[in-house]
């Protein structure tokens, strides 16, 4: 076990017109460190190719992920697929990437574009062996992780992006090569990268995709936990050890709640200011306290925070629509959504009494549901989330 | 003079928002940024009659669009004025 960990996204548009996509992306969680993922490539569009391509990346990760060899994945793939009927053929291309305990890594490359590796920002040629499978020729590698790096899959889409179009011949994997060392930002999550590329293939193909384009990120980071309490404990005999839990917790601290940040600041002997900034009117301004990286109000910013999770999910708002923003939701957003690997809430179960007036919103079942509606949210982006309740 | 605003959850609800606007507003309006320290505050404890403001040490709960006026003039300019 080490300090690192995998972060996954991924995107695909459709071929213009069709209702399914074609490519397919599997991913086989082993355990916390190690995973699969498959990108398959089914031969033409529309239904055939999504089923074709559905079938071989879930054969082929469940395969994978209980350690069967890459031969006996092909040839169980090949003796599976159904056979086009037009062409004869069983196809469906394919690219493997599996980490090992966040430290090695195994590539997999059948006939897609081959994967771009990013290494410390700048393109990485590894090495890669090829093998003839059931007269196909396979590429494998193997190497060792280090920070940062970024493995970027794709199917055959990206390089086609733009053919005909705006370019004549496409943009060639250099190309993309060049865009995205271009555009590295080691702050990235693997969600952005893909949606960037994908963005930008979409773009060439002017918005009318010529075939299905897929793109996944695989970026390998290091972990960087975030702790956030919310309201005082049930029972108030156990405030100091929900703080000093809380507070001995390695990276950064967020405090939601009126009441909760006069305790920690009671804790921490500093004074609590808040800000009279409303950036946005419907967001109480957030506080400072001296050695919490964040403070805000609880229940009302929470709610936003759930609802900026679920906009961040259907990808109706990115990250640099949030860090534009200043309120107190949209800061505890950023740093939840981007910078944390492993999330820790600290949530007390005290009833305050001014929520309990049927004139407002809010009251403790709703700050209850929040929590969890949040750690779902957060799960969904591939946080490791723990809660404890006190 | 520190004249502060709650901006806790309930108050928050009740329109705090509205309340620093009208402060600011007023503050501006007598000319007395020099005068008045406006800024906000966290849980005043008085969730259940918000939006509640503290002039110096005295807590003035229930404030409201409606009543600003009345409550800055007894509060904040009287005060000032004296």
């Amino acid at each position: 076990m080490n300090n690192l960990c995998t972060d996954i996204g991924f995107k695909s548009v459709n071929k213009k017109g069709e209702q399914l996509c074609g490519d397919h992306i599997e991913i086989v969680e082993q355990n916390e460190n190690s995973l699969v993922l498959v990108l398959a490539d089914g031969l033409g569009s529309g239904v055939k190719a999504c089923i074709l391509s559905t079938l071989t990346s879930k054969i082929i990760s469940t395969m994978i992920a209980n350690n069967l060899s890459v031969e006996e994945c092909v040839s169980t793939i090949a003796a599976t697929l159904p056979v086009c009927e037009k062409r004869g053929v069983a196809y469906s291309t394919f690219t493997i990437i599996r980490i090992t305990n966040n430290s090695e890594a195994e590539i997999i490359q059948y006939d897609n574009p081959h994967v771009i590796m990013l290494r410390g920002g700048d393109n990485y040629e590894y090495p890669r062996t090829s093998m003839e499978i059931g007269g196909k020729t396979i590429y494998k590698s193997k190497l060792q992780l280090e920070t940062n790096d970024v493995f970027i899959a794709m199917s055959d889409g990206a390089i086609y992006a733009g053919v005909g179009k705006t370019l004549n011949f496409g943009w060639q994997r250099d190309s993309i090569i060049d865009f995205m060392v271009g555009n590295y930002d080691s702050k990235m999550s693997a969600k952005g990268i893909s949606q960037l590329l994908l963005d930008e293939c979409n773009d060439l193909y002017g918005g009318e995709p010529g075939d299905d384009t897929t793109v996944a990120a695989v970026k390998i980071r290091q972990r960087i936990p975030v702790s956030l309490m919310i309201g005082p404990p049930s029972n108030p005999q156990d405030l100091k050890k929900m703080q000093t839990l809380f507070f001995a917790k390695e990276g950064k601290h967020i405090v939601c709640g009126g009441t909760t940040s006069k305790l920690a600041s009671e804790y921490l002997g500093k004074p609590v200011v808040p800000c009279l900034d409303y950036f946005d009117p419907d967001i109480p301004p957030i506080a400072k306290i001296e050695g919490i990286d964040l403070v805000t109000e609880g229940v009302v910013t929470m709610t936003k925070v759930l609802e900026y999770a679920d906009s961040y999910l259907n990808g109706s708002i990115s990250i640099s629509d949030l860090s534009m923003k200043k309120d107190g939701a949209s800061r505890i957003a950023q740093m939840l959504f981007e910078e944390a690997t492993d999330i820790s809430f600290y949530v007390g179960r005290a009833v305050n009494p001014a929520h309990q007036n049927p004139a407002l919103p809010i009251n403790f079942n709703v700050k209850m549901q929040l929590i969890d509606e949040v750690s779902k949210k957060l799960k969904a982006m591939g946080k490791n989330i723990s809660v404890s309740y006190f | 003079m520190n004249v502060y605003v709650c901006v806790g959850s309930s108050c928050h609800l009740r329109g705090s928002y509205k309340i620093i606007e009208l402060m600011k507003e007023n503050i501006e309006k007598n000319h007395l940024e020099d005068k008045v320290n406006l800024s906000a505050a966290f849980c005043l404890g008085k969730c259940t009659t918000g939006v509640t403001i503290k002039v110096d040490d005295e807590v003035v709960c229930g404030v409201s669009p409606e009543n600003f006026s009345e409550i800055f003039g007894k509060y904040v300019m009287e005060k000032v004025q004296a």
